[in-house]
């Protein structure tokens, strides 16, 4: 009892940790499956899950679980590779390449459990769980290093004059309690209500060095933007799985659109009145004007519907194949945005030594929005992953699943901490370069506009973890 | 001593409970005598025996059967579900490879159950498992064979019977050649029938590898379709990075100031096409392909293939999913009406490949030295097209027909090209007026809408003196395709064809005279001087205006191509000519092609000779016969990017289909001579470019060790010189690469190799991007001959978990300053061009199911680009000082197929 209460301490403290990418540190990440078994296969789930922390991708999958009460813990770690470059040019003014000018790699945990339970009553199988997992996900981190341009011909690096940090914590949590049942072999059918609370802390920083303050003092003071947010909804999931014979089973979940009650700051500004994007077009004299706009407090989930099939056939090894389709209704949340469909596969073998090796690729979307001279675009940003995982029975009742995911993206975005601050206006800063003349030559620091953006390539590896127990 | 004793206490007191044999034997029988009891009260007892009911089929029994065997209801559902998810019981011993039967419980039903013989597989499963393996290699070579491996397989599924196979049905199988078709035929002539494998190869002048390969297309007999319906559907997802080439030709600056003035061009990403649609986020290349077959008789396709950075099949409209999509709906029967005859109709996209390819086989992708011969076939005749071919895809109407020695082909075409158009009426815009200078098969198909935005973007740059002239257009060009083949063959492996077409456009093609050419291709004349006699390719295209012809809306090509057959060698050719100044009837006085072969065959030897020589005005779109190189190697769309008037023009260079205007003769042997030794195949070819008499000379062998089976060693050795005759012309270039590698064949099918190249370039300086010429006065730069050397080491292994999981992967590392390798990976040629790198790669195959194949690779490069490049943004502290720095790239490469075949 203590041990179990240990880790529920655990998983409540380790739900401000959940992670991603720099891309969404003000709309948040998915989470999507958190199933290691699943997530190996590609993250197909929808018909084939059977794990408990497969039903919040399906709550139609809660049924099928083989015994009639279990518990399922999932540790994650995920890594999240950063490398921003500025574009390169050769001798004919061709752009031939991105030089790396920062890497960050943090990694970070995800932990989530579940229990439920399974009775059986004539022909049906009825079937409730609870189970807590990290919905959205707002952690970032970000850490830029800014030197001036003092000879290096000595073998050694000029001096740091700033640092910048970009800072996310939070999540949006989600307490699940699914309830379905089965009717012989035939179909199954859930229910998942959630409630989804959570918040958000994003700080963007720009911390001058001692060597700049020794330098500038009474010029200098740090600058810290802030956006905390509060989150709270109420989110409905349904989902069925439907036994067409023995070997193939379809299944089909949706998840409607959920609205958020949003209450926080952005640089102590209510975010009812922070614009977060701005809907632009062009007059009849080519001019940018703004004609809608949306703020930090309207913030959504889209609605979700996710079809998709397992299929056992006879093979020499035992086979699961899942392949799922989702529909993402992006263009209900923003209108800048497409809606979008993901694709998810996976295949799992199981070996003589009954070693099961599951192999598995997913195709997700997602968007990136850029202003280029007062027009705001949406850049589509797609991801591919490759998973792989396996699993093994101890102690007779004890599951342990891992899965490792690798994925990568690569998208343009403009400078985010942008030259010339660190020049100052007119120059003020001047004192902080140690060859000021060659800047001087050049008019001053120039901000890096589309016409030159980052190229941001982004790789995650991902280890993710679950022990089950069943009775 | 205590141990001692402590083990013999151990022993005794494991005695005391152990049970002997006898009483073992004794429990079981007693065991199974309760449990018949429990079964069947009425057992009968006759002089002391038991007469047992009939024994369990574990087969075919329930589950509710299976309970009542003295075993637990989990080992019996963990028996169902053995029988119904893993294989049929071969035997009862079987049951030990479910976990939870123990040899306990096994001893205790063994006399129980019993296991008949029962499979669900029918006859396409039982077939498709024979031939697994073909179908994994034709799908690996698909690249090299574009759609021809869909044809072949339908032939691996549905062999047909040899006896009553017409000549081109053999020859467009893999691996056969003439001899061997004709060996086939003649002895189906004189009233005999192949009757078996072993039979097959007793046919008189048939070879080895022929016999060999036909085998696995064919029957001996009539076997009726054990299925009528068959579809086939493939979804390929495939995230390469652009290759380099193509990122330099995207990347390069559209912003030009006059190369005599002061302004410097700026460094600015978006003044590219890369930069202009952030081709950083193209998205991945995803191909989805459905075949339906009914009857051997009729047939359907459907192929919708977005390349890199296109828009997928969700975001298409309507028309454009029409336009690009590919398909087809055919018809193939065996009608008697006078006889025998064979009758091919299609319609929608269809192939159309005749002799040697001269005048008609249209495919978008290139493949030097495409002897015809080995693995590098054509399929001859008409066959449904859903192959990745876009540009030169024929859409229409088709029909083949056979009879006994006669074959005529007809087939029409309406089809919308792209096309590169210059502003010839110099209105400043590119509109339906203007003229098209060729067609083009672009690698980024972008909308008309697209370029129209970035060309207004480009030429209104403040001070650019770019302004764009010439540009490729997509669908611009209306071309309407009449042609035909007649064959008449008067004897086995003998016949004589003749083919023709006439394009007819809604446009004209002009190419202007050279000077005004080179104002069109070139933004300033700064570069003219780079314009070289390599460039008549460009200014010998065919023009449909010219002072010589007049006006005309079409363009003819016809053709003869022959074949003979005579003892154990093939003779072969085709002769062309492209209607310019001279009649249609008369020989010789137009632009022309030959090409000439004969192959002999023996029992452990072959001996390949081609000639060619192909005029450079013979500028025939759908040419694509044995050459060494593409057209437009080494003109301006290959060496000047940084000067075209539009970078985009590159792509008639990087994605040239034609053979390039040459003659030459290429001789190709393979040499066995023994079990042990083999030559495995060894060509020369001496051939000399028609644009500037450059000479070339090419030789590579390959040859075979095989000491023991398990065991082989390859080498490899190739060598090519290019060079004019003047002695002093510094423009020689030679490439040596030689390969060593050492194979091992483990068990299981199981293979490791290991392999060392050696690569030594010699190259003249790069003239056309130095601005010095090679004159005494001039140069203030190095322009002596380079010579670049490197090496690549690799790994490669193929683990085979069982007959449906297999594992392929390796890794390779190559150090070469400047030098080049061609890797060939398992489902594809990688080119590798750096200073220093590594990759490794690893490509799962599951068979997932019988019918449901998927194959995943992961590819990990990281290496340093060749060019010396700069970092200029912000860092250019004074003139003339830049940082150099060489610059490392990393590529992430993941590809996923499913094949789902019914």
């Amino acid at each position: 009892m203590k041990k179990i209460f240990t880790i529920l301490i655990i998983i409540t403290l380790a739900g401000s940790l959940f992670s991603y990418s720099l891309l969404e540190r003000e709309t948040g990440s998915y989470t999507g499956s958190l199933d290691p078994r699943s997530i190996a296969m590609g993250s197909a789930s929808v018909a084939g899950g059977n794990r408990l922390l497969d039903s919040i991708i399906n709550p139609g999958n809660l049924p099928l679980m083989q015994n009639k009460l279990g518990v399922q813990f999932y540790g994650g770690i995920i890594t999240n590779f950063d490398d921003r470059s500025l574009p390169m040019y050769n001798s004919f003014d061709a752009y031939c390449g991105d030089a790396t000018y920062v890497s960050n790699v943090h990694p970070f945990e995800q932990l989530a459990g579940g229990v439920y339970y399974k009775h059986k009553l004539s022909n049906f199988d009825i079937a409730a769980s609870f189970i807590f997992h990290p919905y959205i996900d707002f952690t970032s981190d970000y850490l830029e290093e800014v030197r001036n341009n003092a000879n290096s011909d000595l073998n050694s690096y000029p001096p740091i004059i700033a640092k910048n940090y970009i800072e996310g914590e939070g999540s949006i949590d989600a307490f699940s309690v699914v309830t379905a049942v089965k009717y012989k072999e035939l179909a199954t059918f859930g229910i998942r209500f959630s409630k989804l609370m959570g918040d958000a802390n994003l700080k963007r920083r720009i911390i001058w060095s001692d060597y700049s303050f020794g330098k500038l003092d009474t010029l200098l003071t740090n600058t810290t933007n802030i956006l905390e947010r509060d989150f709270e909804a109420f989110q409905v999931q349904i989902g069925t799985v439907i036994n067409i014979d023995p070997r193939l089973s379809v299944g089909l979940s949706i998840t409607p659109k959920v609205e958020f009650d949003v209450n926080g700051t952005k640089d102590s500004v209510n975010v009812e009145d922070a614009v977060y994007t701005y809907f632009t077009s062009l007059d009849s004299l080519q001019n940018v004007i703004i004609v809608d706009s949306l703020t930090y407090a309207e913030y959504y989930a889209p609605l979700t519907f996710r079809a998709g099939l397992n299929y056992k056939p006879r093979n020499i090894m035992r086979t699961n194949f899942n392949l799922d389709i989702e529909f993402v209704q992006w263009s209900e949340i923003n209108k800048l945005y497409d809606d979008a469909y993901n694709f998810y596969i996976g295949v799992e073998h199981c070996l003589k030594n009954k070693i099961p090796i599951r192999i598995g690729f997913n195709f997700q979307t997602n968007y990136c929005l850029n202003d280029h001279s007062g027009l705001v675009f949406a850049d589509k940003v797609t991801m591919p992953a490759f998973t792989a995982g396996t699993g093994f029975t101890f102690l007779e009742n004890f599951l342990f699943d891992i899965a490792v995911e690798y994925a990568n993206r690569q998208y343009e975005t403009l400078d985010l901490f942008m030259d010339s601050y660190y020049w100052g206006d007119d120059g003020a800063y001047e004192d902080l370069w140690e060859n000021s003349y060659y800047i001087e030559l050049n008019g001053g620091i120039q901000d890096r506009g589309w016409e030159n953006p980052d190229t941001v390539k982004e790789t995650f590896f991902n280890i993710q973890t679950s022990i089950s127990f069943k009775w | 001593m205590n141990k001692f004793l402590i083990i013999i206490l151990f022993c005794v007191t494991l005695s005391l409970f152990a049970e002997t044999k006898e009483e073992l034997d004794i429990k079981h029988k007693e065991l199974i005598e309760k449990y018949y009891r429990e079964k069947n009260k009425n057992i009968s007892k006759v002089s002391g025996a038991i007469i047992l009911p009939e024994k369990i089929d574990l087969n075919t029994v329930s589950l509710k059967e299976l309970k009542t065997l003295p075993i637990s209801s989990e080992q019996a559902e963990d028996i169902i579900d053995h029988r119904d998810y893993v294989s049929f019981f071969k035997s009862i011993y079987e049951l030990r490879e479910i976990e939870s039967i123990d040899q306990v419980t096994l001893n205790k039903i063994k006399p129980l159950v019993t296991v008949s013989h029962y499979d669900d597989q029918d006859e396409t499963a039982q077939r498709r498992e024979e031939i697994y393996y073909l179908i994994e290699r034709l799908g690996s070579n698909e690249g090299l064979q574009e759609g021809m491996s869909d044809v072949w397989e339908d032939y691996l599924i549905t062999p047909r019977n040899i006896n009553k196979l017409n000549f081109s049905d053999i020859m467009n199988l893999p691996n056969a050649s003439p001899i061997d078709v004709a060996a086939v035929l003649n002895r189906v002539s004189f009233g005999d029938s192949i009757s078996s494998y072993r039979d097959l190869r007793k046919s008189p002048g048939i070879s080895y590898y022929g016999a060999k390969n036909i085998r696995h297309y064919v029957y001996y007999e009539d076997k009726p379709l054990f299925q009528d319906l068959f579809i086939d559907y493939q979804m390929k997802y495939n995230d390469d990075p652009y290759p380099d080439d193509v990122m330099d030709m995207y990347r390069e600056s559209m912003i030009r100031y006059d190369p005599s003035g002061e302004l410097q061009t700026p460094g600015i990403k978006t003044q590219s096409y890369w930069g202009f649609f952030n081709m950083q986020n193209d998205r991945a290349a995803v191909t989805n392909k459905l075949r339906i077959r009914y009857q051997n008789e009729w047939k359907a396709g459907f192929l919708y293939d977005s390349p890199k950075g296109y828009s997928d099949v969700f975001n298409s409209s309507t028309s454009d999913l029409f336009k690009d999509s590919k398909f087809y709906v055919g018809y193939e029967k065996e009608l008697d009406f006078y006889g025998k005859n064979f009758i091919k109709l299609y319609a929608g996209n269809y192939r159309a490949t005749f002799g040697e390819g001269l005048v008609m086989e249209n495919t978008d992708y290139y493949s030097p030295r495409k002897t015809g011969y080995g693995f590098n076939k054509r399929i001859t005749g008409i066959i449904g097209d859903v192959s990745r071919t876009q540009e030169y895809a024929l859409r229409g109407f088709a029909v083949d027909w056979k009879r006994k020695n006669l074959n005529a082909v007809l087939f029409l075409s309406q089809d919308q090209k792209d096309a590169v158009v210059y502003d010839s009426n110099g209105n400043g815009i590119f509109d339906d007026d203007d003229h098209i200078l060729s067609y083009i098969s672009m690698t980024n198909r972008f909308t008309d809408d697209e370029l129209e935005a970035v060309e207004e973007d480009f030429n209104d740059y403040p001070d650019n003196v770019n302004i764009i002239r010439i540009a490729p257009r997509r669908d611009c060009l209306q071309e309407n395709i009449i042609g035909g083949h007649l064959e008449f063959s008067p004897w086995i492996g003998t016949h004589l064809g003749v083919t023709g077409y006439e394009a007819t456009y809604d446009r004209d093609f002009v190419v202007p005279e050279e000077d005004e050419l080179k104002d069109i291709l070139i933004y300033h004349g700064n570069y003219y001087d780079k314009w070289k006699i390599t460039d008549n390719e460009i200014s010998s295209m065919y023009s449909t205006i010219s002072p010589e012809i007049g006006d005309r809306d079409y363009r003819r090509v016809i053709g003869f191509d022959w074949r003979t057959v005579l003892n154990n060698t093939s003779f072969q050719g085709e002769y062309a000519e492209l209607e310019v100044d001279g009649s249609l009837g008369k020989i010789g006085d137009d632009p022309k092609a030959l090409i000439l072969s004969a192959y002999s065959q023996f029992d452990n030897l072959y001996l390949l000779s081609i000639y060619r020589n192909y005029d450079l005005e013979f500028d025939n779109p759908y040419h694509r016969s044995f050459s060494e190189s593409e057209r437009f190697d080494d003109t301006v769309y290959e060496k000047l990017t940084y000067a075209l008037n539009n970078t985009l023009l590159t792509d008639m260079y990087l994605n040239s289909v034609q053979p390039s205007a040459e003659k030459g003769i290429y001789f190709e042997t393979r040499y066995q001579f023994n079990t042990m030794l083999t030559i495995t195949r060894a060509y020369l070819d001496l051939w000399e470019r028609k644009s500037d008499a450059r000479r070339g000379v090419r030789f590579e062998a390959k040859l075979e060790f095989k000491p023991i089976h398990q065991f082989r060693i390859r080498l490899r050795h190739k060598h090519q010189v290019k060079r004019y005759d003047n002695e002093q012309d510094r423009n020689k270039s030679q490439a040596d690469e030689s390969e060593v590698k050492l194979l091992f064949y483990l068990s299981n099918f199981n293979k490791i190799q290991l392999g060392y190249v050696y690569t030594r370039v010699f190259q003249p300086p790069y003239l056309s991007i130095l601005s010095n010429p090679a004159l005494a006065s001039g140069p203030d730069m190095a322009q002596a001959s380079t010579l670049t050397n490197g090496d690549m080491i690799y790994v490669d292994y193929t683990h085979n978990f069982n007959r449906n999981l297999k594992v392929v992967g390796a890794f390779s590392f190559w150090y070469a300053e400047g030098a080049s390798f061609w890797d060939f990976e398992d489902v594809e040629l990688d080119f590798d061009q750096s200073d220093r790198g590594f990759k490794y790669w690893f490509n799962i195959h599951s068979r997932i199911a019988n019918n449901l194949f998927l194959s995943f690779k992961y590819k990990y490069k990281q290496f340093l680009t060749r060019e010396l490049e700069y970092r200029k943004f912000n860092e250019i502290p004074e003139e003339g000082e830049y940082y150099f720095q060489r610059v490392e790239r990393k590529e992430n490469i993941i590809r996923l197929q499913l094949d789902w075949k019914f």
